[in-house]
């Protein structure tokens, strides 16, 4: 690469500093109105820094932030639905992906070409199906049912990524194993599933953020305030409008997405690799 | 065979032409009077007082409704001269609605004549290929607008005819020696056109354009300069000629020509910027497209077929391959789209600009298709070596058997929480399920009718169904509902906003990608992770960010324009967005950009390092400077790189749900946004409880997503893994 002339530097670090500009702002807003103590319902005025700051809304919500309910009875339903969810996706998928990493059999193209049109598939298209079977089974508004949903969500992707996992370990290993005696479980067992458990755990990472991050399909199962998750919480204050403090709701907002972009940086190489399905590898 | 084969032809045209007189003459004698047509009988009434006196000088005193030049009129007048006689229509202006009581006769002779035209016109498109004039003879706008009394079937022809002749003119777009009779005749029918309708003259700047795209090739032979010179004036004379005819053909002008006719050009700009029923109307920018994008939604019985926006659906795939043959098709449609889209005024009648350049288009899409299918179906075993492929997914165990114990538990798994989910929506969109009739449904109705369906021992339900019961309705909910979210432009929006978002998303991803390549810009790591932000917020709080900056009474910049005055506040022409739609697109591609730029610019990164630099130290010894290099060796090298990310994203914006949901929830609906396909089932599911509906929604996604996977597929590695593994 050339060394860039002083100019060059200097244009690009403009060009930089707008790009700059147009993401932060945006994130910045969201803060300002976080930390501003004097909102009573929505913004009514204009300032550019909060006009009174305080920890206050940021407290608030901490304690109770939906319907006065507590925050931590809504984190672990959070907690439990997302891990949940994302366990029961990788224990229903995990022997289907192995199944189509390794082994060749009749319909297997098409099972992949369904794999992965299923993994692309929006939300709504399981969302009208299962409200229709989770009613007919009595268990629409429990919170069983919002873990099928949001398993159901993630399990063809989840699938779709544990192949890839269990396709990336050597052949030579596995047949090692075969050569030593060992059956299809054990080599599975021994071999197979420790060699590739960070890519799963990857897996069940992107599963879990699946069912954390969704704000709005779950309120078509659970209603009581006590069953929603974080997400869901934002999503309602959203709705009823100006009835809490809009600081409020850029605290929960703030406090549910840290943990989340948190995970996005640290593992930002693998997770684009994940989200390109297999097509960015080189 | 062979030797049927002009029979055939001249068959097929003829069938053609009759069906487009059949569907014409049932569409005259069954549309109830329409806009306008009112306007221009009175015209027709006039000129015909004008014949039948004898003194042909009123023809130079008479154009009602003088925005537009006379020759349609004096058509109409013509035609209605064997009708009764009957006293002159009142003036009215042009917001006044339909009057229905227009003279029987004179309105079934006038509407006989546009539909003479309108079937000539498709029978000369079926002689240059009888599917595209078979597209052009069902197309359900055509058909309305030349059986009604309306100026669209004069110009549609005369415009046709100055294409076909300048085509003569030129055969194989030699120009050197063009036939200057066609050339002649050419420029006749565009001073026709000029003399019927203003807008059809577009065709006159496609041929214009056609012109100097063959130019280089034929100039480069024998002396350049006076080539081009012949050239220029050749096509400056055909302009002159076709301005001549225009005058000759419009008597109303000849007393006070440049007065008269600056009058009746300038009335249009005043007219799409000020008059009442254009404000009102408030179409979007991209009406057009909406129109394109579905049939005549109005009294549907006149049309025995409905399938317009299948036939656009076509003609967008058949775009490159009719360039091949004839160019001057292809720039006709892109002059009017681009047209259509600048001009303010978005009536649907303007579609019949276009539509005959769309039937080529959509003839040649067929069969390209058609094509397109018999190679997938000749290809779909691919011939690979094993040592082709990468280690890993090298020879997997050939042996069903011991696959047996993976696959039977995971499959019985996925089968239960994912195909059975989909295959039962399949059956709910069979039915009428919504939330009357929610309890029958799950107390065993949803079977019964599936059931009885599909053994059909049940017959389809009537109108005197019970709502509180679900009743099978098979696939006809389908076309109900594809026929109204077309209506409303929802497959359009959808589509518009994938390729808009996406193209915004790589540019920006593609320039951030390209700026930090270097490794010598200062803070390069810190930019990076700090572009990457966006990408790692949930979607719902990025859009609860730009909420709160857009959000009307509360958001930034309507308190900033509020507590700062409009003039003092950037971007402050955004405050009201709402009301506009596309301020509202504006708004909302801004978030998408926002959220979506950095995937594209990692996947971009990931392949600029993956470029070999030997290429870029050759381009810069041969001296490129940087857009050579970037115009011929970074972007040639990147693209194939670039094109999978491209399509993932493209499918997460045509499935793009929070952002929307977000902006629509905040207004509780009460304010028209457009949304995606996804959105809008949501919508139905969670509003209005209509769960057959939404079902049907679903497995059109459903369907247009296999499309992209298939795409997908073809164009990444990761389909390698599908297809050969």
């Amino acid at each position: 690469m050339r060394k860039l002339t002083f100019w060059r530097q200097a244009g690009r670090q403009l060009a930089l500093f707008a790009i700059g500009l147009f993401v932060l702002f945006p994130i910045y807003g969201l803060l300002r109105m976080a930390f501003d103590g004097s909102l009573k319902g929505a913004a009514t005025e204009f300032h550019w820094l909060p006009k009174q700051f305080s920890l206050q809304p940021m407290l608030a919500i901490l304690d109770r932030p939906y319907q006065s309910v507590q925050f931590s009875t809504i984190l672990g339903n959070s907690l439990a639905v997302s891990f949940s969810a994302a366990i029961l996706a990788l224990v229903l998928g995990v022997s289907l992906a192995y199944a189509f990493a390794r082994f060749r059999f009749p319909g297997r193209q098409t099972g992949l070409f369904v794999i992965l049109l299923t993994a692309l598939l929006p939300p709504i298209a399981f969302t009208t199906p299962l409200y229709i079977l989770l009613s007919w089974l009595g268990i629409r508004t429990t919170l069983l049912a919002l873990v099928l949903v949001y398993a159901a969500f993630a399990m063809p992707f989840c699938i779709w990524n544990l192949r890839a996992a269990f396709q990336a370990i050597p052949r030579e290993t596995e047949e090692a194993a075969y050569l030593d005696g060992a059956g299809d479980l054990a080599t599975f067992t021994y071999i197979s599933l420790p060699l590739s458990l960070p890519a799963i755990a990857v897996a069940v990472l992107i599963a879990f953020l699946t069912a954390y991050s969704e704000f709005t399909i779950g309120w078509l199962f659970v209603s009581k305030p006590d069953t929603v998750t974080l997400a869901m919480a934002i999503y309602a204050i959203v709705t009823t409008g100006a009835a809490q403090p809009w600081s409020q709701l850029g605290s929960l907002a703030i406090l549910m997405s840290i943990p989340v972009v948190v995970i996005f940086l640290l593992l930002q190489r693998v997770l684009l690799e994940r989200m390109m399905f297999g097509a960015a590898s080189d | 065979m062979k030797k049927y084969l002009p029979a055939l032809r001249i068959l097929a045209i003829l069938l053609t032409a009759l069906l487009a007189w059949n569907l014409r003459s049932y569409a005259l004698t069954t549309l109830p009077v329409d806009f306008d047509e009112d306007d221009y009988l009175r015209a027709a009434q006039e000129y015909a007082a004008v014949f039948r006196s004898g003194d042909l000088t009123g023809l130079t005193q008479f154009n009602y409704r003088p925005e537009h030049p006379p020759l349609s009129k004096i058509l109409y007048g013509l035609s209605i001269l064997p009708a009764p006689e009957t006293p002159l229509l009142p003036d009215r202006p042009t917001s006044a609605g339909p009057d229905q009581t227009l003279p029987k006769h004179q309105l079934r002779n006038a509407r006989t004549a546009g539909a003479v035209l309108g079937t000539l016109t498709a029978l000369l498109v079926a002689l240059l290929n009888p599917l595209a004039g078979f597209f052009l003879a069902i197309h359900s706008w055509t058909i309305k607008y030349t059986a009604q009394v309306m100026l669209e079937a004069l110009p549609a022809l005369t415009s046709l005819l100055a294409v076909l002749t300048y085509r003569k003119a030129v055969p194989r777009n030699s120009i050197s020696h063009p036939k200057l009779p066609w050339l002649a005749l050419s420029a006749l029918f565009l001073g026709l056109t000029a003399a019927s309708k203003y807008i059809y003259c577009l065709v006159g700047i496609a041929i214009f354009i056609d012109w100097f795209l063959a130019n280089p090739e034929t100039a480069k032979q024998g002396n350049r300069t006076t080539g081009q010179l012949v050239n220029w004036l050749t096509i400056f004379s055909w302009g002159i000629f076709s301005i001549v005819i225009f005058f000759a053909a419009n008597p109303y002008l000849w007393p006070d020509p440049l007065t008269r006719l600056a009058d009746s050009v300038f009335y249009h700009a005043r007219y799409s910027t000020g008059a009442a029923e254009v404000a009102s109307a408030n179409f979007p920018l991209w009406q057009p497209f909406n129109w394109l994008g579905m049939s005549v939604p109005w009294n549907q019985q006149a049309f025995r077929i409905l399938l317009d926006p299948f036939i656009t659906l076509l003609a967008a795939f058949g775009l490159a391959r009719l360039w091949k043959k004839e160019r001057v098709y292809v720039l006709w449609l892109i002059t009017a789209i681009i047209f259509l889209l600048a001009w303010p005024t978005k009536w649907p009648q303007y579609l019949l600009i276009l539509t005959v350049p769309l039937s080529l288009a959509a003839a040649e899409g067929a069969i390209s298709l058609l094509e397109a299918i018999r190679f997938s179906v000749s290809q779909s075993v691919p011939n690979i070596r094993s040592s082709d492929l990468p280690q890993a997914i090298r020879s997997p165990i050939r042996s069903p058997i011991r696959s047996l114990p993976w696959l039977l538990p995971g499959l019985l798994a996925f089968l239960l929480l994912t195909i059975f989910p989909l295959l039962f929506q399949f059956g709910m969109s069979l039915t009428t399920l919504n939330a009357q009739s929610l309890r029958d449904g799950l107390q065993g109705g949803l079977l019964r009718e599936l059931w009885g369906g599909v053994t059909s021992h049940i017959p389809a339900a009537g109108q005197d169904a019970s709502p509180n019961q679900v009743h099978f309705i098979g696939l006809h909910g389908y076309g109900w509902v594809f026929d109204y979210v077309s209506s409303i432009g929802l497959p359009v929006f959808t589509i518009l906003w994938t390729a808009l978002s996406v193209s915004l998303q790589l540019a920006l991803g593609l320039g951030a990608a390209l700026l930090l390549w270097n490794q010598h810009v200062a803070f390069r790591k810190t930019w990076q992770v700090l572009f990457i932000l966006p990408w790692a917020i949930p979607e719902a709080i990025g859009a609860l960010m730009w909420l709160n900056i857009f959000a009307p009474l509360s958001g930034w910049l309507s308190l900033a324009v509020k507590d700062f005055g409009a003039q003092n506040v950037p971007f402050s022409f955004l405050v009201g967005w709402e009301r506009n739609p596309n301020q509202t697109l504006i708004i909302l591609l801004l978030a998408s950009l926002w959220y979506g730029f950095p995937f594209l610019m990692l996947a971009a990164s990931a392949g600029l390092k993956m470029l070999p630099t030997e290429v870029f130290d050759a381009a810069a010894i041969d001296g490129a400077n940087a857009w050579q290099t970037f115009r011929h060796v970074t972007w040639p090298l990147l693209t194939p790189l670039l094109v999978p990310a491209v399509i993932i994203r493209a499918i997460f914006a045509f499935n793009q749900f929070y952002l929307f949901q977000m902006f629509v929830q905040f207004f509780g609906g009460q304010q028209y946004i457009p949304v995606t396909l996804s959105t809008f089932s949501y919508y139905l599911l969670y509003r209005g409880s209509e769960f057959g509906i939404s079902a049907i929604l679903n497995i059109i996604t459903i369907l247009m997503l296999i499309g992209f996977v298939i795409l997908f597929n073809r164009w990444s590695k990761a389909g390698e893994g599908v297809t050969y593994a």
